[in-house]
């Protein structure tokens, strides 16, 4: 059986009452899901994010979200974006924008420098980036960047927070004032519900008005799912912090073992290794991590935190010789 | 059945050990001399140990060539051809030209970037390649990264290839401590896909290497410049735009562009400079060589410190299929003159497809 630590999953089950929740919402699989229960969890996400429930718009999934905001946003505009990051921008939407911009993060900070997109605001753009950044861990926005950028009549800003529960920062709080700000939120990630997908989005004016006509409906399971979760969301703080306190173990015995490994605020962690075929040797000790050198530089490499059980095991498999696998 | 072709240098990588950087020409006798020993033998062994796939029928060359090391495994095989007394590069080209007569459907070779440039002269194009790193110099991209590397393209292989360049070194100047890389040209190798990709993340859709090239030539065409002279680098992507520009393009030259016509061909220092001169606006289009994203100063010396001053930095015009330029830390510049390298230094854009374009630093 290996170990999965390559998708950024929630290593912990979401509490018995949410996922009974869930069963419930099988209930009613051949009906619609009711406005009475969507209002109910834009509500919910309104309280828990403070802020207008006018402003959420709900999604089966923060990517899709995303695809709505490009296709939407992107005609006549550049699009510009990091890498590495995945977000998945069609070759569809690149027939409308005028161009797509990537920014190329490299070790050892990920730094995003600020003039690289003040300078290309001349004309209209949407920003699109992850903060924190995915697969780097590193914090890319601050807000007098953030704030730069929004003053600009030319940009459209999109901020990806879905690891917002481990970073504990977050923009929203300038989403009344700055019409051109949009946050992408999931639950996918801190609320332990990928399977069921739930993603939102906190809309600045602008990205408000045109997303009012969206069709706002979930999965049934979903829907009861991030209500029971959002009624008690107790347990995601107490697992957000137990997966930091493992995320911070694990850094630490890699920096014993002289593995590089780098400051994350993700549930994750980026690490480096020059061994030949690292992935394929991990993957022979049984633990499934995500090579990055396909989208990005080679000998990079990213590791979910998982279970403490698990993260010893990957710990365990790292330190020991590699052999190849034949 | 797939018919796989086997050719071993048995000299290369001898002269690492004892310090001679490289056995090219008759200098693996001094390695032999010095008490080097041949590394080859646990390099083939390693990779052809790994070999898991069923059909497969070798043909391989006589001897230290190959056939000592096949016949230790469990492999079809046939040994065609002959050698006499010590190997040479010769041996090595007339061979693989042997085993394209044979109809093989895959290359393997072991060595090190001379052995690269005498298969990429045997064979081109006409079949891809596997080439198993042996050797002291391994600055061409084309090698895999390790036996085990190797291995996985030849169990996977179908009929997916991307090109990958062919560097080779001065040796002369690498044992006085000078780097000199030229691109001497181009192989095909196997696309490895990574098996063990993510759930959820899949990257966006890949692309053919030839779709890639043919859309930043489409978008650079559409946004050339009248009244310019445009000098285009070397490489493949230069050529896919020449081609679609329909003018003629030397694969390892520089040649020149003046609205819509050929205005010179494989140029050198001295036919670079005369062309600036007679034009008011000029600009270089050029693409990053090998896997160290050097855009001047490996593989076309004739950009002399001289050549860039007269073009300025501003008229650099960058292209690199994304997946290039994803892996690079930084562009790199080594033209020999500090204050050139510094000019050319910065971030810069790089036209990465129709409508793309990648933000990166180049260093010096």
């Amino acid at each position: 059986m290996l170990i999965n630590l390559q998708a950024n999953e929630n290593p912990f089950l979401p509490p018995e009452n949410v996922m009974e929740a869930a069963k419930k919402g099988l209930k009613n699989i051949n009906r619609y899901s009711e406005l009475e229960y969507l209002n109910e969890l834009k509500q919910l996400l309104a309280d828990y994010n403070d802020i207008s429930p006018q402003r959420i718009t709900l999604s089966p999934g923060s990517d899709f979200l995303l695809r709505d905001i490009i296709n939407t946003f992107s005609e006549n505009r550049k699009i510009i974006t990091i890498n590495p990051s995945f977000f998945s921008i069609s070759h569809q939407t690149l027939k409308f924008a005028n161009k797509l911009i990537k920014i190329q993060l490299v070790p050892q900070n990920f730094i995003l420098k600020p003039e690289l997109i003040l300078y290309e605001l001349d004309n209209p753009t949407l920003i699109i980036i992850d903060n924190p950044n995915n697969p780097t861990g590193a914090v890319l926005l601050d807000e007098n960047l953030i704030e730069n950028i929004l003053q600009s009549p030319n940009a459209l800003l999109l901020i990806d927070e879905a690891y917002f529960e481990f970073s504990k920062q977050t923009f929203a709080g300038l989403i009344e004032q700055y019409p051109n700000l949009a946050i992408l939120r999931t639950m996918d990630k801190a609320f332990s519900l990928a399977g069921l997908r739930l993603g939102y989005l906190l809309a600045g004016d602008f990205f408000k008005n045109k997303f009012l006509d969206f069709p706002k409906f979930l999965p049934t399971p979903t829907l009861f799912a991030g209500i029971e979760a959002l009624k008690n969301p107790e347990y995601v703080f107490e697992n957000v912090e137990k997966i930091i306190a493992e995320r911070e173990k694990v850094k630490e015995k890699l920096h014993e073992l002289n593995i590089e490994v780098f400051p994350s605020k993700g549930n994750f962690l980026l690490i480096k290794s020059n061994a030949p075929d690292f992935e394929q040797k991990m993957v022979g000790k049984g633990i499934l991590i995500r090579s990055l050198s396909e989208e990005w530089l080679s000998d990079f490499y990213r590791v979910s935190i998982g279970l403490p059980k698990e993260n010893d095991a990957f710990l365990l498999a790292i330190s020991l010789p590699h052999k190849m696998k034949g | 059945m797939k018919k796989v072709g086997l050719i071993v240098n048995p000299v290369a990588g001898m002269g690492g050990s004892v310090g001679l950087k490289g056995t090219d020409g008759e200098m693996y006798k001094k390695a032999i001399e010095l008490g080097a020993t041949p590394i080859t033998p646990q390099r083939v062994e390693d990779a052809l140990s790994l070999i898991k796939r069923k059909e497969l029928y070798f043909i391989v060359a006589p001897d230290q060539m190959g056939e000592k090391y096949i016949k230790k495994f469990n492999f079809k095989y046939e040994a065609i051809s002959k050698i006499e007394g010590t190997t040479s590069a010769g041996d090595t080209e007339r061979i693989a030209r042997e085993m394209l007569k044979k109809g093989v459907d895959l290359l393997i070779f072991v060595g090190g970037d001379g052995t690269a440039r005498d298969i990429c002269n045997a064979i081109g194009f006409k079949v891809p390649v596997v080439a198993i790193p042996s050797g002291v110099k391994m600055f061409s991209p084309v090698f895999a990264l390790s036996p085990y590397a190797a291995a996985e393209m030849i169990n996977s292989f179908e009929d997916r290839f991307i090109e990958k360049e062919v560097l080779d070194i001065d040796e002369d100047a690498f044992r006085e401590n000078r780097l000199a890389a030229e691109l001497y040209g181009y192989l095909k190798v196997p696309k490895s896909t990574t098996l063990l990709q993510g759930k959820k993340e899949s990257s966006n859709v890949t692309q053919s290497e030839e779709h890639v090239k043919e859309e930043i030539a489409d978008y650079l065409i559409e946004n050339l410049d009248k009244d310019t002279l445009y000098i285009l680098g070397p490489g493949t992507t230069l050529n896919t735009i020449a081609l679609k520009m329909q003018i003629e393009k030397t694969l390892l030259g520089i040649d020149a562009v003046y609205n819509g016509r050929s205005v010179g061909k494989d140029l050198n220092e001295k036919g670079l400079l005369a062309l600036i001169k007679k034009h008011n606006k000029v600009q270089v289009i050029v693409t990053p060589i090998g896997g160290n994203g050097f855009i001047f100063g490996r593989g076309s010396t004739q950009f002399t410190p001289e050549v860039l001053r007269l073009i300025g930095s501003e008229n650099i015009i960058i292209i690199a299929a994304e997946d290039k330029i994803s892996k690079l830390e930084s562009l790199r510049v080594d033209t020999g003159n500090i204050d050139i390298d510094k000019s050319l230094s910065g971030f810069k854009k790089v036209i990465t497809g129709y409508k793309k374009e990648t933000i990166i630093e180049v260093k010096c």
